[in-house]
Order: C-alpha cells, then structure tokens, then sequence
C-alpha cells in the first residue's frame, strides 16, 4: 500500500523568493485520516502539492511509497495520489458531469466499462448521480465543487487529498463529505485534508497536523490537538478549537473536540 | 460558509481592531522604493513615449545609444531594476531585432561594400549599419516601455489618470488591459495544475501535449468570461456607472517642476524634427 514520508522538506518559490514549507518531517501511514490546519499562508497547499509532484523539493525528500517523487511524473503520480484543489472553476472543462468525472480515469488508461463503474460509484458518493448528463456549469457553486471531488473520488486512488473539500457547503454537503472521509477510510485509502474547518476535522479525523509559517507545531488526536493545553499554540496560528472542546473544558470534561464526546463526558460523569 | 468563520479566526495581517483606527488601505500611496519609482506615473509615460519617439526620429547610430543609455540604461540601474529590465527587452525585443538584421544585412538595396559572402547571398557594410541602427531602436523603445512597466503601478496610473478628468470607463480599461495578462497567466497555471493532478501528461510527447490543450483552454475562457460579468456587476453595485466627478482619497503626487520636465520632453519632439528637415544629424 502506499506511505507518504517527508524528509526535511524545504520549498522556496523561486519568483518571490517565499520560504513556503521550512523544513517537514512528517510520515503519513496507509488508510490514516489526516487534517492538514493552520492560518492562512502557513504551508498547507504547498505541502499538498508536493504529495503529487506538482511541487518540487527546494530542499528534502518526498516519498511515494518508499520511491522518490522527483523520479516520477506528475501523470504518474496521479495514480497513486490524488489532489483535489480549491477552485471548481479552475479545473472544470466538460461538457456534462460524466465527462468531468471521467477525466481521471480516461488519462489512467482504463477500459470503458471500468470507467462507467468508477464515474457512477463516485457521482453516487457525491450525491450527484441523477446528474450525470449535466452541463457542470448548471450546478451551482456547492455541487460544482461536489462534482471535482467525485472526479478525483473515481481515480480510485490509495491517496486521496482534499483541498478545502468544505467550502461553501451547507451541512447537508458537509455531512456529505465526512460520509465520503470514512468511506475511504474504511476502504483502507489514506485521506488527507486541508480544512479551516474545525468541526469537521475534529468529527471526521483521526489525526491533525498543525502547521505555522511553513513548520508542523503540532501533531496528534483531535482530543490532544483541540485540548486546552494546547490553545495557546493553536491561537499562535490564528485558529480556534471548535465549540465542543471549549465547552467541555468550560464544565471540566477533560478533552472532548465533538459534541459527541461531550455527551459521553457528560453520562460518565452522571453514571 | 458560517460554519468557517465561527472557527476561524480572520487574516493574520489584518487584526480587526487595526482595521478601523487606519483611515485608509495599506497599499494605497505606498510611496515608491526610489524617487523614479515616485515619479508621477504620467512622468514615466511620458519619459517612456518621448524616448521611443526619439529613438526613431533621431536616426543614426549615436543619437539613438545616447537616448538608450540616458533614458533607460541608467535609471533603470539607478533604480535597481536594471537585470530586470535587460531581460524583458530583450525578450520583447529579440524576434523584431533578429528579423531585421538579417534582411538588411544581406538584402538591403544599393548597396556596394560586401562584408562576406554566404552562398548566395551577399553580407554589406552598408546593410549592417542599417540593421544595427534598426536593433538600437526596436531596443530603446522596448526597453522604455519595458522601465516604465515595471516601475510604475496600474492603480497608480489609473488613479492619475483619473484625477486628469479621464472618463472612469477609459481608465478601467487601460487598467484591465495591463492588469489582464499577469491574471490570465495566474489562472491558466492554477488550471494546468488541476488537470495534472487528475493524470493530464504535459510532460510526455508533442502529441500527448497537444491533447492536453483543450482540457486547459475551457476554464481560462469560461473563467474570464465568467470575471468579466462578476466584475461588472461589483464595479455597478458600488456606482460604476454613477455621473458626475469621483472624489479620490489619494492620488500621487505631481508637483510643478514635473509637469515642466513632461512639457520639456515634449517639445524636443518638434525641435528634431526641425532639426532633422533642415538635414542636420548625428552619424
């Protein structure tokens, strides 16, 4: 299966001379969930863009795998991950919804019938599965953006990233998208994310990495990432823990980053 | 969208309580990192139009170097942008340079002193220094242009321009168009990224590429289509179309001795001219 591992991963943007990422040592297992949060401008994208190759190491090592990623093509490197970026209108081209999701797959050389059965399976995920005929510009802002996660969902990649996969989403589409995080988790296909979203990193994530000014400055469980110990550094990068946790340290619950884990708190506490 | 923002907390750049005691924008009236940077726009665009003017009606070899080397030679190097002005000229400047040089080295009419023979074709003295004076001039006015580009803000041109008593509609034009290229360039990048990330080989052979093209084409037209209307719509909501003068709450400065030097660089236009008619020149 396929490992992520970054060995002092250094990136300058040549033109502006940014020292985006400042140094990322940071190994992600097979079928791991992880969030990827920070303030904006702290090294998130970049690293992303460096899981497939369309980033290079300034300085350090990217392995795919055990395998180098600067030995592989970005074409390459799709099959093994896949990054679903920001911007639906910056990527969307097709005439209809099929065609969009069947992009991916088309340009991993599968057959037909493959294709058919992976584009249905991941418009079905997405909850765009009576659209498939569709000009994608009919959709509007939030299902559009559905529609560029369902074309990357049928990659059927090992890794999938997920750029912002919550923005602009109401909590139909975001349940919609935790649906879809452990979907792939079950299936044992490492997730990453990157997300302002504290919610719902801490209800769909087993793991949050922190970043500030290019560095990882935390790295655990949502209860040890959201714990009120760890606000302070969390306030260094411009983020709040969500709702649940400060509550639950309001009434003395130790750790609780979910409501769910609040009410547990809560019963245990009563019991 | 609520969702993000009762977790987030906003730019770190910008805390909100900054916001409101600073009157105005940070980067509005930024001065300039050097005293040709502050220039006032329209000096620059003068100094830029007057100088390829000049380098075309001077003729010659001597009168067009020394425009070159006065006019953008040297405060591109004062200015510390001088690598930076050397390579864009000369990339705008190259395929125009090239071009010329060959036809009239070896094709210019009634001319008598070979240089060198190349097959059949014939190299002259006479055709070289006509392309040479042609090289020195297609590179003064791309270098002028190149200075005065990359020295001067569109907001700050716009915005003079605008204080001059140019229609808002004029100007948003002159903006958009400078403004356009670096945008579209950003776009079809972001683009060309997605696509690969989805196993578009760009990378592979000449005709693997040329597939790659439509799936990049669609979005940076759709999309620019797609700016064009919102902006529209920005630009009216806040009173585009509204009549009548608009209030500017900065604008750069342009005090008198400038106006003079703009006066001054204009009138040495019909003074070659006449200069030039009566059959005096510089080699």
């Amino acid at each position: 299966m396929t490992e992520l591992r970054l060995e002092g991963l250094v990136h300058v943007y040549p033109d502006s001379g940014v020292r985006a990422l400042d140094g990322i040592d940071l190994r992600i297992d097979t079928g791991e969930r992880v969030a990827l949060i920070g303030q904006n401008g702290s090294g998130k994208s970049t690293l992303a863009r460096h899981l497939n190759g369309l980033l290079r190491p300034t300085e350090g090592l990217v392995l795919v795998d055990g395998q180098d990623a600067r030995e592989r093509t970005v074409a390459s490197l799709a099959g093994d991950v896949a990054v679903c970026f920001q911007d639906p209108d910056r990527q969307v081209f097709s005439g209809t919804v099929a065609a969009e999701v069947d992009f991916g797959p088309r340009n991993l050389g599968w057959s037909a019938d493959v294709r058919r059965t992976a584009v249905a399976t991941a418009l079905d995920a997405v909850g765009l599965a009576g659209d498939q005929r569709t000009n994608p510009y009919d959709l509007g802002d939030s299902r559009r953006k559905l529609l560029t996660i369902a074309s990357v969902l049928a990659m059927g990649t090992p890794v999938v990233v997920l750029d912002e996969p919550t923005t602009g989403q109401d909590a139909r589409g975001v349940a919609r998208i935790g649906a879809i995080v452990r979907q792939l988790a079950a299936e044992g296909r490492t997730v990453v994310a990157i997300s302002h979203d504290m919610t719902f990193v801490a209800e769909h994530f087993a793991r949050v990495v922190v970043m500030r000014a290019g560095r990882i400055i935390l790295d655990g469980s949502p209860a040890d990432v959201f714990a009120e110990a760890a606000w302070p550094i969390l306030a260094s990068t411009f983020l709040e823990p969500p709702l649940a946790a400060v509550v639950g340290a309001r009434l003395d619950l130790g750790s609780t980053p979910t409501p769910d884990a609040v009410v547990a708190a809560l019963r245990a506490r009563t019991a | 969208m609520g969702h993000d923002t009762l977790t987030t907390v906003g730019d770190p750049a910008e805390p909100a309580g900054d916001r409101l005691a600073r009157p105005l924008p940070a980067w509005l009236g930024r001065p300039g990192p050097t005293s040709w940077h502050r220039l006032n726009p329209l000096t620059k665009l003068t100094i830029a139009v007057v100088t390829s003017i000049q380098a075309v009606l001077l003729g010659g070899i001597v009168g067009p170097s020394m425009v070159l080397l006065l006019a953008v030679v040297l405060p591109a190097v004062r200015t510390g942008v001088g690598r930076q002005v050397i390579r864009t000229s000369l990339l705008l400047a190259l395929p125009l340079a090239i071009s010329a040089s060959l036809v009239n080295l070896f094709f210019l009419p009634d001319a008598p002193t070979t240089l060198f023979e190349l097959g059949p074709f014939r190299a002259t003295e006479e055709g070289a220094r006509f392309a040479l004076e042609i090289v020195i001039r297609v590179v003064a006015i791309a270098g002028a242009l190149t200075l005065f580009y990359i020295t001067t803000r569109t907001s700050d041109l716009v915005v003079d321009l605008e204080r001059r008593g140019m229609s808002p509609r004029l100007t948003f034009v002159v903006g958009s168009a400078v403004t356009m290229v670096p945008q579209m360039v950003d776009r079809a990048s972001a683009i060309a990224a997605a696509q690969r990330a989805r196993g578009l080989d760009t990378e592979g052979s000449p005709w693997r590429r040329m597939r790659g093209v439509l799936p990049l084409v669609g979005p940076t037209i759709m999309g620019a289509l797609n700016e064009v209307e919102e902006r529209t719509l920005a630009l009216e909501a806040r009173g585009f179309t509204r009549p009548g003068r608009r209030t500017l709450l900065w604008s750069p400065s342009d005090p008198a001795y400038e106006r003079l030097v703009r006066w001054s660089l204009v009138l040495t236009i019909p003074v070659v001219v006449i200069v030039r008619a009566g059959g005096w020149g510089l080699p």
